[in-house]
């Protein structure tokens, strides 16, 4: 009961912390939110300023950004103890060396991987208006979730099921790629992206438990098999406030020697996702599909998946904005989010299926205080159900 | 209609006409009022959504209704055990932990469906060259997945096969604490009263790893209990096998990885966990977890199934599945001393040609099995995808094709359920199936 009394007042005491540090000291600059396309921007497409940035330095941008977590988890029914949790916590730094050069760094410890790892090291060169080389560790272009998910602005405590559980997101690899936006497709804005990155590592069949899992490949910065691997996006932005991409990443994943014996020949994976953003009758919606291909050694293919699969739909509206006349920048916003990943095709369970609720208070744009409810079925190999649900107050903010 | 609805809506009309008198924006008042709605209409729903919270947060199982679930009456330290034991249980092994180099599953909750039976995915096979239980060619059990580097093992021609359903791991330390005499009661090897029934024992010797205080443990030959044969007289050995011969995970009581005979020479060791790669402790908390699950409650008595229950000791199957058998002293109090009615004498029993699979095992020919304990049937199909997989290789699909299947010392008990009229058989098998 102790150790439970210090986390309550430790979990406030840091929630206080938080909204009085995006409150006071927030500076609604730009957000980094999926509704603005980057093939807008007046200038180029990746302004120095893309993030709310709270201080400079002799030229050097910095802020950071934390998520707190609040819950009533239950598995069939028995209460989870973590009640309280650090969602996500991370900074970031941005320094313009030169006009056409800069650099930025970021860094995040995660809930969902449990893990802190190095988002971004990106060095920037912009060849032209509208093309830019960039090397170093960055995230890839797999889908728009794994593109942007900070925290405050999102609207669900818990990112989807495919980005989490298929893509990995947060997923940054080590590569070298160009970015580049032109007039597109019958006159609507085209981004595109192409890396040469280190790729998934053998960590998705080595790591798994149970069986194949993608994200347990990722964070491959040093690259395990020395070929690397090729990441690549396109979006058509039919308006200011919609984009349809589509996104692959291909590369071999495996060793194939070991003590100085070939033991196995190169085999790969390949994920491919596609999403959607748009807005009708006040909504905003958003989609994001993945399926992986995984060439499993043939001793493990009866447990290890050859297919995943995973999609998520995201309905989320304004509901009331501003809140209360004086607080002019305040927004009340509601979401509904339906989201499943099968795990492996070939066999009828091992699935997970997730319904998500959430109601969110922004009394400025860069903090959110967030109540959901969810509700999941994970469904092992035998096809058994474990429901699990929960009640969730999150909070999240830019300081 | 109301008065006062009538004079709200002429207020608002007027207040419309006087905001655009002052060329005030007319749809902003609109999108207020479309704003409060739906916040309104957002808090009734968290207020529903706090009202119905047991409902909308998952409720846990009715006791008696799951096979993952502790035995009444033990104590908190127990109950820790118990849950530590699950976590281990549940543990999926990965490759860098140590799995393979040959392997059949990743976990024991992989095998065993919710502590269940497994399926038809997950049996293992068994082989012999008769008698001969073909080491030297992977036996006495086919490894059939490797992790990369290594090469999975595969099914020589012309061997004899057994394949085994993984069994319910549930009520085992009941089991345990029946005394061996307690199961000799039972037992008569030479049917000295010639009903043709001979039960017999399958008398194993525990190997040396397991300490002689380990119940089933101990010098001499031993009352085997588990297994589709009784071939294993201990519930630790029979753990630290599964570690060993299912996952490939070495333990101190199996130190030395299990390795394909077959493989060539000459491949690196492509399992790179130090071994042991988990210790003691970890597979005495999976042998204890396992020791601490409830068999499932049976159904409600109904009055069709007390005339089952007459018909079904009338027919003379209760000879081999006996009702209740009672426990002696053991270390954990909710296993002493108490009826345990688990339906089966434990012993070996000749099932005919049908079910033979022609491979011994310890005292046990091709012809004998053990007899199965009749419980948690009843909610069996929950955990096989809403079928049953019944026999030692899921063969049948329901307790009717079960017994049909019955041969050997146990034809004239089919021959007596075949006889009955439908009535009786369908109470008969209600009542097998409430169990």
């Amino acid at each position: 009961m102790r150790a439970r009394g210090s986390n309550a007042a430790a979990g406030v005491a840091a929630l206080v912390v938080l909204l009085v540090a995006s409150v006071g000291r927030a500076t609604p600059l730009p957000g980094r939110g999926p509704a603005a396309p980057l093939v807008h921007e007046e200038k180029s497409p990746w302004p120095l300023h893309e993030g709310p940035y709270h201080g400079n330095l002799d030229g050097i941008a910095f802020g950071a950004y934390g998520e707190l977590r609040f819950a009533e988890d239950r598995i069939r029914g028995v209460t989870n103890p973590e009640w309280f949790s650090v969602g996500r916590v991370g900074g970031f730094v941005s320094a313009r060396l030169n006009p056409r050069f800069e650099i930025l760094g970021e860094g995040a410890w995660d809930r969902g991987p449990d893990d802190f790892s190095l988002e971004q090291v990106d060095l920037r060169y912009r060849l032209k208006r509208s093309m830019q080389l960039h090397a170093g560790v960055f995230l890839v272009p797999l889908g728009r979730t794994n593109l942007w998910h900070d925290g405050p602005a999102y609207e669900f405590a818990e990112r989807s099921l495919p980005a989490t559980q298929l893509i990995g997101v947060p997923n940054a690899q080590l590569g070298i790629g160009l970015r580049g936006a032109g007039g597109g497709l019958h006159g609507r804005p085209l981004t595109y992206e192409v890396d040469v990155v280190t790729g998934y590592d053998d960590g998705l069949i080595m790591d798994a438990a149970g069986g194949t899992r993608v994200p347990k490949g990722r964070n491959n910065y040093g690259d395990n098999n020395g070929v690397p691997a090729l990441a690549a996006r396109v979006a058509v932005h039919p308006s200011s406030t919609s984009e349809i991409g589509f996104a692959e990443q291909s590369g071999q994943y495996n060793k194939t020697v070991l003590g100085g014996v070939t033991i196995d020949h190169a085999r790969y994976l390949h994920v491919l996702v596609a999403d959607a953003t748009s807005g009708f009758a006040g909504f905003n919606l958003f989609g994001e599909a993945a399926v992986a291909l995984i060439d499993v050694p043939p001793g493990l293919q009866a447990l290890y998946a050859q297919q995943q699969w995973g999609a998520s739909v995201e309905l989320t509206r304004t509901l009331r904005e501003p809140i209360f006349g004086g607080w002019t920048r305040s927004k009340l916003s509601g979401g509904l989010r339906v989201d499943a990943v099968d795990f492996d095709p070939s066999v009828l369970g091992d699935s997970r299926t997730r319904l998500s609720m959430s109601l969110n208070f922004r009394q400025i744009p860069l903090g959110v205080i967030r109540l959901g409810w969810y509700y999941e079925i994970a469904r092992d190999r035998f096809n058994n159900k474990t429901p699990k649900a929960g009640v969730t107050v999150t909070t999240a903010a830019y300081f | 209609m109301p008065d006062s609805f009538l004079s709200k809506l002429i207020a608002d009309k007027v207040q419309i006409r006087l905001r655009r008198s002052k060329g005030e924006p007319v749809l902003r008042a609109k999108a207020d009022r479309g704003g409060r709605r739906r916040s309104a209409i957002a808090i009734c729903l968290l207020i529903m959504l706090g009202l119905g919270c047991d409902k909308l947060l998952t409720s846990p199982p009715a006791p008696g209704e799951r096979f993952d679930q502790p035995l009444q009456g033990l104590d908190n330290g127990e109950l820790g055990d118990f849950q530590d034991g699950q976590i281990q249980f549940r543990r999926a092994f990965t490759i860098t932990d140590g799995l393979g180099p040959i392997f059949n599953n990743v976990s024991c909750a992989t095998c065993h469906s919710g502590d269940g039976r497994g399926s038809t995915e997950n049996t293992l096979t068994r082989f012999s060259r008769g008698t001969d239980l073909d080491i030297g060619e992977g036996g006495p059990q086919i490894q059939d997945k490797a992790i990369p580097g290594a090469v999975a093992e595969r099914l020589p021609a012309g061997v004899d096969v057994s394949l085994r359903m993984p069994p319910a791991v549930f009520g085992v330390g009941l089991i345990e604490a029946l005394t061996d005499s307690v199961i000799l009661t039972h037992a008569d090897p030479s049917d000295a009263d010639a009903d043709g029934i001979s039960g017999r024992p399958n008398m194993v010797t525990p190997p040396g790893f397991v300490p002689a205080t380990e119940p089933g443990a101990g010098p001499g030959l031993r009352v085997g209990r588990f297994g589709r044969k009784a071939q294993v007289s201990s519930l630790l050995q029979q753990t630290a096998t599964a570690y060993h011969q299912d996952m490939g995970i070495t333990s101190p009581y199996f130190p030395t990885e299990n390795v394909n005979p077959l493989a060539p020479a000459g491949l690196p060791d492509p399992d790179r966990a130090p071994d042991p790669e988990v210790n003691a402790g970890q597979v005495n908390d999976v042998e204890q977890y396992m020791r601490m699950l409830a068999p499932p409650a049976p159904g409600e008595w109904t009055d069709q199934r007390r005339r089952g229950q007459a018909l079904f000791a009338s027919a003379r199957c209760a000879v081999c599945h006996v009702p209740t058998m009672h426990t002696g002293a053991h270390e954990i109090d909710a296993l002493s001393d108490r009826d345990v009615t688990l339906y089966s004498d434990l012993l070996l029993h000749d099932l005919g040609a049908a079910l033979a699979d022609n491979r011994p095992d310890g005292d046990a020919d091709g012809q004998e099995w053990r007899t199965a304990p009749l419980w948690g049937l009843r909610i069996a199909r929950e955990f096989q995808n809403g079928q049953l997989l019944l026999l030692h290789d899921g063969r049948a699909h329901s307790v009717d094709e079960a017994i049909r299947l019955h041969g050997g010392e146990a034809a004239a008990a089919r021959d007596a359920f075949l006889a009955m009229p439908p009535a009786d058989r369908a109470a008969l098998l209600d009542f097998v199936e409430s169990r």
